[in-house]
């Protein structure tokens, strides 16, 4: 069934993933007749190019990560975590250090080995590269995942229910917005890296990516739980509903079968928007010490580990970051082009 | 004395909140003074000032409480103890020499008594007069405000353990007379090392009715060449010539020639030393590390007034001999003939030397011999795999701790890249540099490995075996972290602990030999020694500057060029 609704102005995560947008009057019909709701999305999405090449470009950056080992073991014939602080290479015929008496890399070969150069430890950059960017952009989906799941959930819940359970469940979303995310990460992150995760038989290792996984995924809840409160508690008023309560239709399933589908739209623009922010407080809490950890490589950590290195090898931080610049950009630009697809007048602009 | 509060941390300069912006900033973007006495003559001008930038603020100024080489360069010419040090570069600086005292103690009782005579005359920076019982004062203090180093004088004084519980009201090992000025301590056992101790700025007279509490922001008048004003925490502080200073007359002592040193705390170590290389700040402070990315160009462009001075500190891994593996003697062979010491060195910018002894370089009884493990360039994994079979240790699982702060992270991925590479299932654990070394020395953590590093508190290489006496061995700040329990340490240990620090070379052989014996039991794994940055402003005339062994730049000798 579809609706027409408006409501509040809500917050969404912002692309960098530190401030809000606010989201007016999302508008989830646009029903044709004879052609389906996402039908009809599908061929605006076509018709957006600049969507489509910015989804092309990060399908290529997953893929090209997909294929880290590939790289490493046929073409660069060195793994990510192989330190060579002492070794050699020949570069144009000439045999120099991997690493300078001096501390200083070697820089990008152009190479099948040392491609982009080597880091401190000599270490291949554009190995490590692509398996921090699997390592990134998987964090960036788990937490996603987590995000959504317990988001629209919590939402779901507190929206149908109201009353206590919308009070204690709205007030705790609270907390956890008013925290700002980064410190929260930070907070609940280093506290993890070093003890794990023990909760009832599940352990979970200090080094393990599901840490920061589960962290990241945890401080985003609010802000997709928030938001599809708003619609369910004006959904939940609406005559369908009413109609399958008269059925004798229970709270989960009205919730489930008749609530749920209506949210769809707004979920489907909430995951690459997600997606990006996971994966840019990813790098932002790795860079700090507390994401994902040594010897494992990330886009964050890459870029933390070049920073004192800035000035002689900058390419130390420039790749990461640039990789990092280039798969944000990719899944946002592609993000908004689904959400205008979905929602061709939605009106999102910036705020708090 | 534990070796991480002397260690300077340089925390990690800013905090980018994406990597966007980093990836936006990225794109925008000598002659030798080794034998310098401070008697030396002076070829630069009395007066004027001088600014340090230093990337670690003191963890106290007051001398009771600081502990942290940044604490240590301000302290030893502000607060002069009964007993000091030359102030003069290399083994000349590590000479005791009397400070407040006439004379060096006479032992007597076979080593178990001394006795020292305080100079006549002496005021505090405020005026006060200076008594023999403010010495008691400061100790008492000492041990009240809990200083880091406090153990050396509660396990060697008589009594000092008791007033530091509470059970006693005064040290009873301390007894004094002011209008003598004699002083005389009773020791429980022989202790070679003591006059060291008497050297330490901790145990300085300070006026009586000073508070028993930390005053990083006033600290206590002193006796020395310069006085501590104006400190603002984690900012800046200044030191200004003591006019009384002079006229003691102490010899050997400088009375300072720079009228006023200016300290600024700045985090930043690129800043730091990009500001000294430009001649806007006159000195990067001994205690901080020359960014890597800068050294070759601080070494092209200031080579007449930059050096990298040695210094005694031992950098190792700890191999925790109490729990598996490294229970197993080849698995502790395994690691010490895996790494390449060279490679640590590199990691660190060229800033460390390698070496494999326990004993850092310039100590005596450093082994001359070649290391049990093979060159110090060298690894030989093959063997390394084969010991570790051997003993049936594949798969093993060890965790290595390491300090969250640069070059110690390299090192520590380093360390536990070999050990993985030589079977064991490897995890990392980083800790925050300010809650590091208690974490590793606690028996809660109880760890099997992990970085750690010891600058000697005095040239005593008793001082650097509190790392495998089975006595330092305790449940929480536990030095001896590799838990050695070696019979033989301790028996050559009870022998040489009471030789004086002045007759050290006639047992340095005894030294050489235990420490080889420590290197091949493969007690733990140490990979090199220290040097600390000297590095001037155009401004200050090097060629009169001291380097302490012991405390590093020595301020009081600093004048400005002509």
């Amino acid at each position: 069934m579809a609706i027409n609704q408006s409501q509040p102005a809500e917050r969404l995560p912002r692309a960098g993933g530190v401030g809000p947008l606010l989201l007016d009057d999302i508008v989830v019909d646009d029903v044709v007749p004879g052609i389906g709701h996402y039908r009809l999305a599908a061929r605006r999405l076509r018709r957006d190019r600049t969507a489509l090449l910015f989804g092309l470009l990060f399908i290529l950056i997953v893929v090209a990560c997909l294929l880290a080992p590939v790289y490493s073991h046929d073409i660069a014939r060195i793994g990510p975590n192989v330190n060579n602080v002492t070794g050699t290479i020949k570069v144009d015929g000439h045999t120099v250090d991997v690493v300078s008496p001096d501390g200083i890399p070697v820089g990008p070969t152009w190479h099948a080995r040392y491609f982009f150069g080597a880091d401190t430890n000599g270490r291949d950059v554009a190995v490590r590269l692509l398996y921090g960017g699997r390592t990134s952009l998987a964090i960036g989906f788990m937490a996603a995942a987590i995000t959504m799941i317990f988001g629209v959930a919590a939402g779901l819940a507190a929206g149908f229910y109201r009353g206590a359970l919308d009070a204690v469940l709205a007030r705790l979303l609270d907390i956890i917005w008013a925290y700002p995310a980064v410190l929260l990460g930070v907070a609940i992150g280093t506290s993890l890296a070093l003890g794990g995760l023990k909760i009832g038989p599940l352990t979970i290792e200090g080094n393990s990516i599901f840490i920061p996984a589960f962290l990241i995924g945890f401080v985003y809840i609010p802000y997709v739980a928030k938001p599809i409160r708003g619609q369910v508690l004006a959904l939940r008023e609406k005559e369908f509903v009413d109609a399958a309560r008269g059925l004798g239709c229970g709270s989960v399933r009205i919730m489930v079968r008749e609530i749920l589908p209506n949210l769809s739209s707004t979920i489907v623009v909430f995951v690459p928007l997600i997606v990006a922010g996971a994966i840019l407080l990813e790098a932002s809490l790795s860079f700090l010490g507390a994401g994902v950890q040594p010897p494992n490589a990330s886009w964050g950590t890459m870029i933390q580990s070049g920073l004192p290195l800035l000035t002689t090898s900058p390419q130390l931080v420039l790749v990461p970051g640039g990789m990092l610049v280039l798969a944000v950009l990719g899944v946002n630009v592609f993000g908004e082009g689904v959400r205008d697809a979905l929602d061709p007048k939605s009106q999102i602009r910036l705020g708090r | 004395m534990t070796r991480p509060a002397r260690t300077s941390r340089r925390l990690a300069a800013g905090a980018a909140l994406s990597a966007l912006f980093v990836a936006f900033l990225a794109a925008c973007g000598g002659s030798s003074n080794s034998s310098n006495p401070a008697a030396s003559t002076s070829t630069g001008v009395n007066g004027g000032t001088a600014t340090i930038d230093m990337a670690s603020a003191p963890d106290s100024l007051d001398p009771q409480y600081g502990y942290t080489v940044e604490a240590g360069e301000a302290d030893w010419i502000t607060y002069t103890p009964l007993l000091t040090y030359a102030h003069a570069s290399g083994v000349a600086g590590t000479q005791v020499i009397p400070g407040l005292a006439t004379a060096l103690p006479v032992v007597s009782n076979g080593g178990k008594t001394y006795t020292l005579t305080l100079r006549s005359g002496l005021k505090f920076s405020d005026g006060t007069p200076v008594t023999a019982s403010d010495f008691t004062y400061a100790v008492e203090r000492m041990l009240k405000l809990n200083w880091g180093g406090d153990s050396f004088f509660t396990q060697t004084i008589v009594g000092a353990s008791a007033y530091l519980a509470g059970t006693a009201t005064s040290i009873s090992g301390i007894t004094t007379n002011d209008s003598t000025g004699k002083i005389t301590i009773r020791l429980t056992a022989p202790y070679g090392a003591f006059d060291n101790l008497l050297a330490f700025p901790s145990v300085a007279p300070v006026p009586a009715g000073t508070p028993f509490t930390n005053e990083p922001t006033n600290p206590p008048s002193g006796v020395g060449a310069y006085i501590i004003k104006d400190v603002i925490p984690n900012q800046s502080f200044e030191l200004v010539r003591n006019p009384l200073f002079a006229s003691f007359h102490i010899p050997g002592i400088p009375t300072g020639h720079l009228s006023t040193i200016k300290v600024n705390i700045i985090t930043n170590t690129t800043t730091e030393a990009e500001q000294v290389l430009d001649n806007q700040v006159d000195n990067f402070d001994a205690g901080d590390t020359v960014p890597a990315a800068l050294l070759s160009q601080i070494k092209s462009q200031a080579a007449d007034r930059f050096s990298l001075q040695p210094v005694e500190t031992t950098y190792y891994f700890f191999l925790n001999q109490s729990k598996a593996p490294f229970n197993n003697k080849l698995a502790r062979e395994a690691v010490n003939i895996a790494v390449n010491r060279e490679a640590f060195q590199r990691l660190a910018g060229g800033t460390i030397n390698p070496g494999c002894y326990l004993l850092a370089a310039g100590l005596v009884g450093h082994p001359t011999k070649p290391c049990p493990w093979g060159t110090l360039d060298s690894a030989d994994l093959s063997k390394a795999k084969s010991l570790i079979q051997q003993a049936h240790l594949v798969g093993a699982p060890v965790t290595v701790y390491g300090e969250q702060v640069s070059p110690v992270e390299q090192w520590v991925e380093y360390y536990a890249g070999v050990l993985k590479d030589i079977g064991f299932d490897v995890t990392i654990k980083f800790v925050d540099g300010s809650t590091y070394f208690p974490t590793v020395g606690s028996q809660t953590a109880d760890p099997q490995t992990g970085y750690s590093a010891w600058a000697e508190d005095f040239p005593n290489p008793v001082d650097f075996y509190l790392l495998v006496n089975a006595n330092s061995i305790q449940p929480v700040g536990n030095r001896n972290r590799s838990y050695v329990n070696d019979p033989h340490i301790q028996s050559e240990l009870s022998k040489l602990d009471v030789v004086p620090t002045s007759q050290l070379q006639s047992v340095a052989s005894q030294w050489s030999a235990l420490d080889y014996y420590v290197a091949s039991q493969a007690d733990e794994l140490v990979f090199g020694y220290g040097t600390a940055p000297e590095f001037f402003s155009d401004r200050i005339d090097y060629s009169t500057a001291v380097f302490s062994p012991i405390w590093f730049n020595d301020w009081s000798t600093w004048e400005l060029s002509k």
